[in-house]
C-alpha cells in the first residue's frame, strides 16, 4: 500500500487520478481491489484458497485513451507509485499482480476496434480488447488473426503482446511477435511513442521488439497493428499413434524439416496420451504417443501437403493412422483441456514447465526435467506434450502435478515446495539448452531465473530498464527487473 | 445456506477465465469484479470468513450481475455461476442484509396490483407490463384467435431473482391461481421471463402450473404473413440460455420469409440488456443504458436495420436508450399480415 487509506496523501493521489480519468474509472472498492489481486498463477490462487490475504492495488484505473494512460503515468512518476498493467488477468506467471500495491492500469476499457485494412491485410485496435472480441470482429470482415490460444476468451491483445503469446496455429502463422506490424506505447515517464509502421526495415534496431515481451516493465502498449489472414478454404487434421515418444518426436521433427508448413502439430508423451488425450477426447488409447498435425489453405494444396506428410508418418516412422477423425477430435476439443474440471485445480499443486529448445536439445530437456522431478518429488506426476513447432525446434509443455494429499496444509510450506520444483526443473532445462519459456512469460514466478538464463547479457536489459523507467515504477518485481 | 448447493460453481468458477469475454456487465464496466470468476472467488472468501458475506461492495456486485446465463451455456460443463449468484442473493435476504434499495423494489413487486381476466377461450395470454409497453400484446391480439387475457399483475420472477423466495412463492401462487381460474388449457406468454417462471421457477418453488406453457412464437407457429425480408434477430437470454435454445422465435421468422442475419459478431454474448436480471433497470438503470449502447454499437446499420426480439423487456430497454429499429416478433408478423 502506498499510503494508509485514511491518510490525506491517499486522497491527494486519488483526486489527481479522478481528475485524469473521471470518478467512475478510478475504483477503490474492496471487490475491485480483490479482483486484481489473484490471477492464474498457482501461488496467489493457493493463497486465496487457504484464506490468506493477497496483495492488493490501491487504485484500479480504467483509461479509455492513450492520453489518459499518459496522464496516469505522469501522476505515478510524480508520487513514485508502482503501476501494473492488467489485461485479462489470465496470466499464469503472476505478471500482472500488484505485489507492491499502487495502481493497476486495467486496459480493458481501451477496446476500440479500428477495422481491417483489406489492401495490406492488417488490423488495428487498442490493446485492451479481449482477443476473442478482436477475432470475432475480424471474422465478420472475412479475416482471422490466426492467433487462437486457449486464453483467447479472456486475455487481451495487450496481454499477448506483453508476454509474447502463442496460439494453436503458431507453426504456420507464428507467435504474436511474428504478427505485429507496429505499436503505440506510453513510456514509463508518460511519453507517447509509435514504433515504425512496418516490421521489416533496415532503420536500426527494432523498437517494436523492445516492447513486445517486456511484460509492462518498460511501458504500456496502447495500440497495435497486426497482420490478418484470409479464412482458409480447408483445414484438415490427422492423428497418429507411435510406439513411443521418441519415435513420435522424430516423425514430428522430420515433418518440420520437410518444410511442408503444417499449421499445427501436437505431440503428447505416453503418460499424457494415456490420461489427458484419452479422457478429453474419449479415445481408447492405452499405449504409445499421440501426435496430431494439420494443414490449412487452398483445398488441393492441403491435400498435397497431407499426402507428403502421411508418407513421413506411415512409411518412415510406422505411425498408426487414427485418420482425420482422430485429428479433428483434437481441433474440436483443443480448448476443452482448459475448462474445469479437466484443467488442474487447487488444492492440487501444478505448474507448466514451459520450455523451448532446438530439435537437437528438446528431448534432452524433456528427460532432464522429468528426471529431476521424478527423483526429487516422487509424489508428483510429470506429463508433457510438445505444443508449438518451428523449423528449428519446438516447445515443451511439461507439467508437474501434486495431488491434494501431497500438498502441505501450511501455505508457506506449499509455496516453498512449489518453488523448489521450479528451481530444480528450470535449471535442468536451461543446463540442457532450453529457454524459459515459449509463451507463458516470466512474470513474478520466473524472474529469479533471468540472470541464470541471460548470464552476462542480463545487465543490458537492466540498463534499458533503468534508462526508460528511472523511478522504477513500471511493474516492479517482475521479469527479474 | 443456499450457496452451499452451488459448491461446484464456487470450486471451479473462481479460478476459471474461460467465459470472461461473455461477462455482460464486465464488458461495460470493464471491472474484474463483474465476472463469474471474481464473483465466485468472493463468495468462496465469504465461506471462509462469514462476516464478509455481507460486505457492502460484495452485495452491490452480486446484485448487478446481468444473469444472462451465457457463461453457463458456453461452459464445457455448464457450471452454474448464475445459480450461485441467485443463491447468494437469497442468503443475503434470509440474513436480513438486503440493501434498503433492494428491499424497496421487492416491496413494490410484492404489493403489485392484482391480475384481471378478460376474454374467453381455452387459451390464456399473459399480458404483463413489458408485453403491453413493447406492443407485443397488441400484436398478439391481431394474430391469435380467441383467447382470454390476464393483465396487470406480477408473476413473482422479479422477487425470485432478488432473492425474496418466500414472497416470490406467494406472488407466484396468486398468479397461478388466476391462471387456474381461467380453466385455459394453454398458457401463452410473450415475456420470456414469465415463460421461465412458469416452466422452471414455479416447479422449483413447489407450484404446479395448470396447462401447457408456450412462448407466443410457438403458439403462433401456423401464422402466415407476407415475406418479412432482411431481419436481424436478438436472442432472449431466458429462451436461449435458460431453456435449451428454445427455437420457436427464429423458426417462426424463417417460416414467414425472414432472411435472418446474425446480429453483432457472435452468437455467444448476451444482447438482451440484462433480461436475465429481470429488474436491473430498477436497481442500476445506468448499467442497462450501457448495455443498450453496447448492443447499438454492434449493429451493422444502426439507422436502418430491422431488429427482431423475442423479449419485450429487451425491446423496451433498447427503445428507451437507443435509436435502433427494434420490434417484437409479434409486431413484425402483425405488420405484414
Amino acid at each position: 500500500m502506498i499510503a494508509e487509506r485514511s491518510s490525506y496523501m491517499y486522497e491527494m493521489i486519488h483526486t489527481e487520478l479522478i481528475d485524469a480519468l473521471g470518478a467512475e474509472f478510478v475504483n477503490v472498492r474492496d471487490v475491485d481491489r480483490f479482483g486484481h489481486s489473484v490471477d492464474y498463477y498457482w501461488i496467489p490462487e493457493m493463497w486465496h484458497d487457504k484464506g490468506m490475504e493477497t496483495p492488493k492495488p490501491d487504485f484500479v484505473c480504467h483509461p479509455s485513451t492513450t492520453e489518459e494512460v499518459a496522464k496516469v503515468m505522469k501522476i505515478a512518476n510524480q508520487y513514485k507509485i508502482p503501476v501494473v498493467p492488467w489485461g485479462g488477468g489470465s496470466g499464469s506467471q503472476g505478471g500482472a499482480l500488484p505485489v507492491y500495491g499502487g495502481i493497476i492500469m486495467d486496459m480493458k476499457r481501451m477496446n476500440k476496434y479500428y477495422g481491417v485494412d483489406k489492401e495490406s491485410m492488417t488490423v488495428s485496435c487498442q490493446t485492451g480488447i479481449i482477443a476473442q472480441h478482436l477475432e470475432w470482429n475480424c471474422n465478420k470482415e472475412g479475416f482471422s488473426t490466426m492467433h487462437l490460444p486457449a486464453s483467447i476468451s479472456c486475455a487481451t491483445i495487450g496481454g499477448f503482446l506483453a508476454h509474447r503469446g502463442t496460439g494453436v496455429l503458431s507453426t504456420k502463422y507464428g507467435k504474436i511477435e511474428d504478427m505485429v506490424m507496429s505499436l503505440e506505447v506510453v513510456t514509463p515517464t508518460g511519453e507517447i511513442i509509435r514504433t515504425l509502421p512496418v516490421p521489416r526495415h533496415a532503420s536500426g534496431p527494432d523498437l517494436t521488439m523492445l516492447f513486445v515481451g517486456s511484460e509492462g516493465t518498460l511501458g504500456i502498449i496502447t495500440e497495435v497493428t497486426l497482420k490478418v489472414h484470409p479464412q482458409p478454404e480447408k483445414r484438415e487434421f490427422r492423428a497418429y499413434i507411435f510406439k513411443d515418444f521418441h519415435t513420435a518426436m522424430s516423425a514430428g521433427a522430420e515433418l518440420m524439416r520437410s518444410r511442408l508448413q503444417p499449421c499445427a502439430i501436437r505431440l503428447y508423451d505416453e503418460t499424457e496420451t494415456k490420461t489427458h488425450v484419452r479422457k478429453v477426447f474419449g479415445m481408447d488409447l492405452d499405449q504409445g504417443a499421440y501426435l496430431v498435425f494439420g494443414f490449412d489453405g487452398y483445398s488441393d494444396i492441403v491435400d498435397c501437403q497431407m499426402r507428403y506428410a502421411r508418407e513421413i508418418m506411415e512409411k518412415k516412422y510406422n505411425g498408426q493412422d487414427l485418420g482425420s477423425k482422430g485429428g479433428d477430435l483434437w481441433w474440436e476439443n483443443k480448448y476443452k483441456f482448459f475448462y474445469p474440471p479437466y484443467v488442474f485445480h487447487v488444492p492440487q499443486a501444478y505448474g507448466t514447465l514451459d520450455t523451448v529448445a532446438t530439435f537437437a536439445n528438446i528431448e534432452n530437456v524433456y528427460h532432464a526435467m522429468k528426471k529431476v522431478v521424478n527423483e526429487n518429488f516422487p509424489q508428483a506426476r510429470f506429463i508433457g506434450h510438445f505444443s508449438h513447432w518451428y523449423e528449428w525446434g519446438c516447445m515443451l509443455y511439461a507439467r508437474f502435478i501434486f495431488e491434494k494429499e501431497d500438498v502441505p496444509e501450511d501455505p508457506r510450506e506449499a509455496a516453498a515446495l512449489y518453488n523448489r520444483v521450479w528451481d530444480l526443473a528450470i535449471k535442468a532445462a536451461i543446463d540442457n539448452g532450453g529457454v524459459i519459456n515459449e509463451h507463458h512469460g516470466v512474470g513474478l514466478k520466473l524472474g529469479r531465473f533471468m540472470k541464470y538464463l541471460y548470464g552476462p547479457a542480463m545487465p543490458v536489459l537492466e540498463k534499458i530498464k533503468k534508462e526508460l523507467d528511472p523511478n522504477h515504477i513500471m511493474n516492479p518485481g517482475k521479469m527479474g527487473l | 445456506m443456499n450457496i452451499e448447493k452451488f459448491s461446484d460453481a464456487i470450486k471451479y468458477c473462481r479460478f476459471c477465465f474461460m467465459c470472461r469475454h461473455l461477462s455482460g456487465i464486465g464488458n461495460v464496466t470493464f471491472t474484474e469484479a463483474d465476472t463469474p470468476r471474481v464473483r465466485a472467488s468472493m463468495v468462496y472468501g465469504a465461506t471462509l470468513r462469514p462476516e464478509t458475506l455481507t460486505n457492502e461492495d460484495l452485495i452491490r456486485t452480486m446484485y448487478r450481475s446481468d444473469l444472462s446465463g451465457a457463461c453457463r451455456r458456453n461452459c464445457v460443463h455448464h457450471f452454474d455461476e448464475v445459480g450461485l449468484t441467485l443463491a447468494y442473493r437469497a442468503d443475503i435476504v434470509n440474513l436480513g442484509a438486503a440493501p434498503e434499495a433492494i428491499k424497496a423494489i421487492a416491496a413494490e413487486l410484492e404489493n403489485w396490483k392484482d391480475w384481471t381476466v378478460s376474454g374467453s377461450g381455452k387459451v390464456v395470454y399473459v399480458a404483463d407490463q413489458y408485453s403491453i409497453d413493447s406492443g407485443a400484446a397488441a400484436a398478439f391480439g391481431k394474430l391469435a384467435g380467441e383467447f382470454q387475457t390476464i393483465q396487470g399483475g406480477s408473476c413473482g420472477k422479479g422477487l425470485y431473482v432478488l432473492g425474496f423466495h418466500e414472497s416470490a412463492k406467494k406472488v407466484a401462487e396468486k398468479f397461478v391461481n388466476v391462471l387456474s381460474s381461467t380453466e385455459a388449457e394453454t398458457i401463452v406468454v410473450s415475456n420470456p421471463a414469465i415463460y421461465d417462471m412458469l416452466v422452471n421457477t414455479c416447479p422449483e418453488l413447489g407450484i404446479t402450473v395448470p396447462g401447457k406453457v408456450m412462448h407466443s412464437t410457438e403458439f403462433l407457429a401456423e401464422v402466415k404473413c407476407k415475406p418479412l425480408g432482411d431481419i436481424y434477430y436478438l436472442e432472449s437470454d431466458f429462451l436461449r440460455n435458460y431453456n435449451d435454445d428454445y427455437a420457436a422465435p427464429k423458426a417462426l421468422l424463417k417460416a414467414n420469409g425472414a432472411n435472418l442475419h446474425a446480429f453483432g459478431t457472435n452468437d455467444e454474448e448476451s444482447y438482451s440488456c440484462a433480461e436475465g436480471a429481470v429488474v436491473l433497470d430498477k436497481i442500476e438503470p445506468a448499467l442497462v443504458e450501457k448495455l443498450a449502447n453496447y448492443i447499438a454499437a454492434r449493429a451493422d446499420h444502426p439507422e436502418s436495420d430491422i431488429i427482431a426480439v423475442a423479449s419485450p423487456y429487451t425491446k423496451v430497454q433498447l427503445k428507451k436508450y437507443t435509436t435502433l429499429n427494434v420490434k417484437t416478433v409479434e409486431e413484425l408478423l402483425a405488420e405484414q399480415l
